[in-house]
């Protein structure tokens, strides 16, 4: 166990600080490839080269300014002030302003908001809400909230996509995304001329285009670490990013918390971690990793399926449908699941993927946040529980995570890390904090 | 004769036991640093159970050493026999399981108590100690020394704000940020801002910044992307702070940067570059012209050769590192782990002056290395100094002898680092 945190943190302290000390060239046009679509949330890979938030989270996970320079709380955290950063631009040349961010943050959110109103007080940005938002900084930089215009100055909904991010979109033909260096942006030009996006392309291809010099950034799926080590690709391998999560409804038939545990004793994870994610990760019971708290060995790991027996003590749920919010490996996972759960006597049959109405489905949460009590706000809130996180003390947020736990709501399953293969004429390529590749600070050898 | 074996057995007793007291009132008492968190954890366990008998486990999660296990035993079982807790084996109805774990930022002891069915967890944090650094050397070391004070920090938070270059003038240290220039005065425990002027930040990923001091300690000019600043000291109005006689003016220019200061730093720069804002580098044009085609560089030092007369050293932004002597460019060899920036230094050991590089590679942190360059090759003559981080910049300082590192580590703060070639 500890020796494969060990070998974790040491990914991820290559994957946070290498980088070539030679000083980055400017020009050329960075090839990526993806399986899945550029834009797609949680962590299209184009969202956040086109977009910015009002926050982001470094390397580590720590709160950095972005579109807001400052900000500060009062009132017990529940109103909160952001200023602007100045003179900062949309591609389209309009400036931005607390009026375009607002109607941003309204549009990315409805009853899910953390915060309850958000206004333009002159330069400033206020939200507040009837909770304390202790983590609103951090919240703020997730994905959900990045800011795009929403309305050109004539109050026309814009075409396409128009943030203020390192780069902008030029175009989208035969499945590549072409974008295009924004010169004013405020971290300054891009090292790289143009990036190419092209979707979904499946992982093999790839890893094929990428041997043979048509790719410059191919994505690497956890289950497949192994193999891409052992054809000798250049990878980098972020920290356990991403939770992944059985989410139990608690409707119907599964209303008794009792049957929800029965399932959260029944799933073998260790034949998920050993069989399907070939030991990547970390299995864990936890919603947050042990490299953020320190205690998830607390929360036991191992299948009891006596225990699950014991606790649905005879009851019968009908079918239970389970779906999942990806393909692979997690379709792999979900079918071993369905399994699991036969054994203890439960009727569960797959649904088609994505499907938002199962009663279990098997999802990807992210963990970017450095701080555990974000991260957990952020986890709990990517699952559907938009319970504020005012814990800090690791006895309280130890505490605070047993209760969600406690509801059997969400099954935690593995922590998984994200991995990206890069070639050879790729310099400075790191990964941010939720393991998504930052492009805008990578550049190309000179003279490729 | 039995009776004396008896009072001669019975006075080697005494005598031992005397002994074994007076040894052990003479072991050093020193508390070990984990007696408080056992102290604080046996207390919390102790709110839990009561006073009893229970087994005590413990596994190490952490870093802690394996032979620092036995020591954190003793003092919890001591901690907890003084609560009325008394260790006992597994026949016990209570159980504590001690794990030693950590996080990324702290270390955590927590105790699992059970009695009977029921298991509570109580929870101490333990600070992390910090790992001191070696260094390694050869024929001449390389010696760090943080300038205290001076970091991207503003009331102890991490300002997104790189540092691009510092120069001490007249009893203060002139910083240049990318968005503003400081004036650190010397206090207790370092350098403090005592004044400080915004600049037009110019846009750049890879910012830099040049800071020139004049030859009379009283002004200095900072080149900036587009831009030059003069700044300078003048005796403040009666009754003012003797800090807030700084003024900085600012004025766009694309003026020549200085890339080399002779020894002497009451002289002019003897070498300006052009620099290109727009790619954060120079172009290979310089003023005065030397006579032959420079290739585009990052850095560019003048070394002197044993033949007499000196030798432009120039970092191109192709790899290659060049040395331009008897108006002739010749590719220097032994530049393979060279990284974009060095440092001329005169350090009198060996050749006199050696050039202090950044490394190449990809490891964690990055490493400086002195080098001899005694013909068309570049020799080490250190072993790589370790940095807390990446160095994002490097230049000489103004007495000549040392250079000045901007070290950027994992947590974004930006700290700067005297280095020093001491003879070995």
């Amino acid at each position: 166990m500890l020796r494969r945190f060990a070998i974790s943190f040491v990914f991820a302290a290559i994957s946070l600080t290498a980088m070539a000390r030679t000083r980055p060239h400017y020009g050329g046009t960075l090839r990526v490839e993806i399986a899945g679509d550029a834009w797609e949330r949680p962590d299209g890979i184009a969202r956040r080269l086109v977009y910015e938030g009002l926050t982001q989270l470094d390397a580590s996970g720590t709160v950095r300014p972005a579109l807001a320079l400052t900000w500060d709380s009062d009132n017990n955290s529940h109103r909160w002030q952001l200023r602007l950063r100045p003179g900062v631009h949309f591609h389209d040349g309009s400036l931005l302003t607390s009026a375009t961010v607002v109607a941003s943050l309204m549009a990315s959110c409805n009853a899910d908001c953390p915060w309850t109103t958000v206004k333009a007080v002159g330069p400033l940005v206020v939200l507040t809400s009837d909770s304390p938002m202790e983590n609103l900084p951090a919240l703020l930089a997730d994905d959900q909230f990045l800011i795009g215009m929403t309305a050109t100055a004539d109050g026309k909904t814009p075409v396409g996509a128009i943030g203020t991010g390192p780069f902008q979109v030029t175009g989208f033909n035969n499945g590549v995304l072409s974008l295009a260096a924004n010169e004013s942006s405020w971290q300054g030009r891009p090292f790289v001329d143009a990036i190419e996006i092209r979707v979904h392309r499946p992982v093999h291809e790839q890893w094929l285009d990428l041997s043979v010099g048509r790719a410059d950034v191919v994505e690497v799926p956890a289950e497949q670490l192994r193999p891409a080590q052992q054809q000798r690709l250049t990878v980098l391998v972020s920290s356990p990013v991403t939770l992944l999560a059985l989410q139990v409804t608690d409707a119907g038939a599964l209303a008794n918390v009792k049957l929800r545990g029965a399932i959260a004793a029944a799933v073998d994870r260790s034949a998920i971690y050993n069989v399907i994610f070939q030991k990547q990760g970390e299995v864990t019971a936890s919603l947050l990793p042990q490299r953020l708290t320190g205690y998830s060995f607390l929360f036991p790991t191992d299948r009891d399926l006596n225990r699950a027996h014991e606790l649905r003590g005879g009851l019968t749920t009908g079918p239970l449908t389970l779906a999942t919010e990806g393909d692979g490996a997690m379709q792999l996972a979900a079918q071993r699941i369905v399994l699991n759960l036969h054994e203890a006597g439960f009727n569960v049959q797959m649904a088609s993927t994505g499907a938002q109405q199962a009663d279990l489905i098997l999802r990807e949460l992210p963990l970017a946040a450095g701080e555990p009590a974000a991260a957990l706000e952020q986890v709990m809130r990517s699952a559907g529980i938009m319970t504020p996180m005012t814990a800090k003390a690791p006895a309280e947020l130890l505490r605070a995570e047993q209760n969600v736990l406690d509801e059997k709501k969400v099954i935690p399953l593995l922590n998984l890390p994200r991995a990206y293969a890069n070639g050879m004429r790729v310099r400075d390529l790191r990964l941010r904090a939720d393991g998504t590749p930052d492009l805008a600070d990578a550049s190309l050898e000179a003279g490729q | 004769m039995r009776a004396m074996r008896l009072i001669w057995a019975v006075t080697l007793g005494v005598l031992g036991l005397v002994r074994v007291a007076v040894l052990g009132a003479q072991a050093p008492q020193t508390p070990s640093r984990w007696a408080q968190p056992a102290a604080e954890l046996a207390g919390q366990i102790t709110d839990i159970l009561g006073p009893g008998q229970a087994q005590v486990t413990i596994r190490n999660l952490s870093t802690i050493e394996t032979s620092e296990i036995p020591i954190i035993r003793r003092l919890l079982e001591q901690d907890l026999k003084a609560h009325g807790v008394l260790p006992s084996g597994a026949e016990s109805a209570n159980a504590i399981r001690v794990t030693l774990s950590e996080n990324t930022h702290e270390r955590l002891w927590v105790a699992e108590v059970a009695e009977g069915n029921a298991t509570h967890v109580a929870i101490v944090h333990v600070d992390l100690s910090v790992k001191q650094v070696a260094v390694t050397d050869a024929r001449m070391v390389l010696r760090r020394e943080k300038v205290p004070g001076l970091f991207n920090r503003i009331g102890g938070v991490v300002q997104d704000n790189p540092i691009l270059a510092a120069v001490e003038i007249n009893g203060h240290f002139v910083v240049m940020y990318a968005d503003r220039i400081s004036i650190f005065s010397s206090g207790t425990g370092g350098w403090t801002e005592v004044n400080t002027f915004l600049i037009d930040k110019r846009l750049a990923r890879d910012p830099r910044g040049v800071l020139l001091a004049s030859a009379d300690g009283g002004s200095f000019t900072a080149y900036i992307p587009g831009g030059e600043c003069i700044g300078s000291y003048s005796l403040p109005l009666a009754g003012a702070t003797a800090d807030s006689g700084w003024s900085v003016r600012c004025q766009t220019s694309d003026d020549p940067w200085p890339v080399y200061q002779s020894g002497d730093a009451s002289s002019a720069p003897a070498l300006k570059a052009f620099y290109n804002p727009a790619r954060d580098y120079f172009t290979g044009v310089v003023a005065p012209s030397i006579g032959v085609d420079l290739p585009a560089f990052y850095a560019a030092g003048m070394i002197p050769r044993a033949a007499g007369g000196a030798a432009l050293l120039v970092n191109g932004i192709d790899g290659k590192v060049s040395l331009v002597d008897n108006g002739a460019v010749k590719t220097l060899a032994g530049t393979r782990d060279w990284g974009s920036d060095f440092a001329v230094v005169r350090s009198g050991c060996g050749m006199g002056t050696q050039v202090i590089v950044s490394s190449s590679g990809e490891a964690a942190n990055d490493s400086l290395r002195a080098f001899d360059i005694p013909a068309l090759e570049a020799t080490p003559v250190s072993g790589p100094l370790a940095m807390d981080g990446t160095v994002t910049a490097l230049w000489t300082a103004q007495d000549g002898k040392s250079a000045f590192a901007v070290v950027r580590n994992a947590s974004n703060q930006y700290e700067v680092d005297r280095v020093t070639a001491l003879c070995n």
